[in-house]
């Protein structure tokens, strides 16, 4: 179960005009809780905070106040341990470009205390889940960008986490990529984890998550199935929900 | 603390894997040095073997004849020459002759009646040629003067040891090794230093800066390591670095001086400008007993955790790696003027310097070589370095701890 208990965090930012510091609220009093066997999408325009209250549940980063739990573990107090039952997938796509998937997968296992068999084992059959078994030994400074965040799904679920945080996965991916991706966070719904994905993909939002909450001026709005959310709002579709928040400033 | 080995190890596994990197860094020094070297101690030995084997060619005028039967009796040596047409000193630059001597044509009488012959040379002191003829020119004029002062000593029915007061029988304490040990113990700590924060600045610079570039730092930080774990596993593999390129690049170095001054012309060579005679044992491993390599290498340890420290703070403040890269440029050349200053001469007669950072290394290196007493200047070079080191590792890993540290972006 993942548990987060109205969180803020405030960046200070420069303007560059007036040269002074400025205090930017990313995020204003977020709470929500993700069960296991639930899928939460987590949307919102771009700068809303969706990726920093991700950061915040995968303890990379620190709420200046609320609290956040993961599977018991306080993200302030027991940050390695949040870290060690939770897959994160970060917005980056960052792959060691000198390391095979393999090579990869064999490094970050023992990060993640996963015994050396047990992470090839599991490496391989998620490669094979992603299609990318083929290009288990091949360096990676060759993929494409689908190819990276295929290999950095398999990295974030190697160690078999119970909560899974994924941040705009199918972003920059062709059909036929985002389909394999989606088609893994079913797997891991049925595995009981408990998954966040941020999106932008709204269809994909109302097919595949059981529970919505729209980050909106650092506000969570929703926070409920798709079709209460639609209901909510008195709309037929998601993007007429960002619309009408857009459009209020959020404060529907 | 398994953390720590896990980073080194994973930051070593993907150095290896960058075939390029680890032939720029670990394999060309052990080919460049010798090549380099080999070719300084061949141009010097071709150099000075010309100049020793051929003969001085000079223009003598000399209408009394003082000189010629002297400068004849060497015919190794000396060649006498007409006297060019022109310009005399274009000619000795355009090298057709070394030099021209000049006789007043009273030189006989003069010599008859005692008085001082001035002997006017024109010669090129810029040419190894130019000073190898005048090298013998003044042995040959030392010569007749000891003949002309004893002949005038037997007439007067006087001992020749009176031309003689005195006579130096000398007794070195060290000889062409000490000499080259003071180079050495002034070279190494300056080429030490360079070594270790260039060798591993790069490098330093690809897993910090370079991972927040390409994305990977977060991936890394997402994992259950404690993130001072990272942080000093990085550290480890930047200080590991660092001392593994600068041995390698002292080693090869060390190699080729070695085959350099082992050549007999090169240490004769070597040995006339250090004012020393030139001697067999002239080497490296003769001037660097294996207690002073252990206890150089003993120094580098802190010196290399306090520039690995530098680095990796540097690296993980910048946004990117050309920040970094820029942001360790004055710090790479205040690196360098300090070691430079220690290089200069009489330094270590300067009181305050044993407590400097970095120049009391050197200068500590520098009496190790010279087998100066400085017991005391090495331990508080060590102790301080030390100090200094852990204060550093302690600095960064509170400041590199921050997230503000590691989002640069938000």
């Amino acid at each position: 179960m993942i548990r987060v208990v109205d969180i803020h965090k405030t960046f200070t930012v420069k303007d560059k005009k007036t040269r002074k510091n400025k205090i930017i609220d990313a995020v204003k009093g977020i709470s929500f809780q993700v069960k296991p066997g639930e899928i939460y999408g987590l949307l919102g325009p771009n700068g809303a905070g969706k990726s920093t209250t991700l950061r915040m549940i995968a303890g990379l980063m620190e709420p200046q106040r609320g609290s956040i739990e993961v599977f018991g573990y306080d993200t302030k107090t027991s940050s390695e341990k949040v870290r060690g039952n939770l897959g994160f997938l970060s917005t980056d796509l960052g792959v060691y470009g000198r390391f095979s998937p393999r090579e990869l997968l064999r490094i970050f296992g023992e990060f993640q205390g996963v015994d050396a068999a047990v992470a090839e084992r599991r490496g391989m059959y998620l490669l094979d889940k992603l299609d990318l078994t083929s290009f288990a030994d091949v360096k990676m400074e060759s993929f494409s960008s689908g190819q990276k965040q295929k290999v950095s799904i398999a990295r974030a679920l190697l160690h078999d986490p119970r909560a899974v945080l994924f941040d705009e996965p199918t972003t920059g991916l062709d059909v036929l990529t985002a389909k394999t991706v989606l088609d893994l966070l079913k797997i891991m719904k049925e595995e009981e984890r408990a998954v966040i994905v941020s999106t932008h993909v709204l269809p994909m939002v109302e097919q595949l998550c059981d529970r919505v909450g729209i980050i909106f001026n650092g506000k969570l709005h929703g926070d409920a199935s798709p079709k209460e959310i639609l209901a909510q709002y008195g709309v037929t579709t998601l993007d007429e929900v960002f619309f009408k928040l857009a459009a209020d400033g959020g404060e529907v | 603390m398994k953390g720590i080995w896990l980073v080194l190890k994973k930051e070593l596994i993907e150095f290896t894997k960058d075939r390029k990197t680890m032939f720029f860094t670990l394999a060309l020094p052990v080919v460049l040095y010798p090549l380099l070297f080999g070719m300084i101690g061949k141009m010097v030995s071709r150099e000075v073997q010309q100049a020793r084997s051929s003969q001085t060619r000079i223009a003598l005028i000399d209408s009394s004849k003082v000189l010629e039967q002297f400068l004849q009796s060497r015919p190794d040596d000396f060649k006498l020459v007409p006297v060019p047409d022109g310009d005399v000193k274009q000619a000795i630059k355009d090298d057709q002759l070394e030099m021209l001597v000049t006789l007043e044509s009273s030189a006989f009488q003069d010599m008859a009646e005692h008085r001082t012959i001035p002997v006017n040379v024109l010669y090129n002191k810029v040419e190894k040629t130019g000073q190898v003829g005048m090298k013998r020119l003044e042995d040959v004029l030392q010569e007749l003067d000891k003949t002309t002062v004893q002949s005038r000593l037997l007439k007067l029915g006087a001992s020749t040891q009176l031309a003689m007061p005195t006579e130096i029988h000398s007794q070195q304490v060290g000889g062409a090794e000490l000499a080259l040990a003071k180079l050495l113990g002034t070279m190494l700590p300056y080429i030490l230093m360079l070594m270790l924060f260039t060798g591993s600045m790069q490098l330093g610079i690809y897993v910090t800066a370079g991972e927040r570039e390409r994305g990977t730092l977060i991936t890394l930080l997402a994992t259950g390591l404690p993130r001072h774990e990272i942080i000093w596993g990085k550290m480890l593999y930047v200080f590991f670095m660092g001392i593994i390129i600068s041995i390698i690049n002292i080693a090869s170095m060390a190699f080729s001086m070695g085959t350099l001054f082992g050549s007999m012309e090169t240490k004769a060579e070597y040995a006339a400008m250090a004012g020393q005679e030139a001697v067999q044992s002239m080497s490296i491993a003769s001037v660097a007993d294996p207690t002073i390599i252990a206890l150089t290498l003993l120094l580098m340890l802190p010196l290399g955790l306090m520039f690995s420290n530098l680095i990796i703070l540097l690296g993980i403040q910048a946004k990117n790696s050309q920040e970094a890269g820029t942001a360790m440029i004055p710090l790479m050349l205040l690196v360098v003027a300090l070691s430079i200053f220690s290089m200069m001469p009489g330094i270590e007669k300067v009181g305050l310097l044993p407590y400097i950072p970095i120049v009391n290394i050197s200068l500590a290196i520098r009496k190790l070589f010279v087998q100066q007493a400085g017991v005391l200047e090495y331990l508080i070079a060590f102790f301080m370095t030390v100090a200094m080191a852990a204060l550093l590792t302690y600095i960064s890993t509170k400041l590199l701890s921050r997230e503000s540290a590691i989002f640069k972006s938000t």
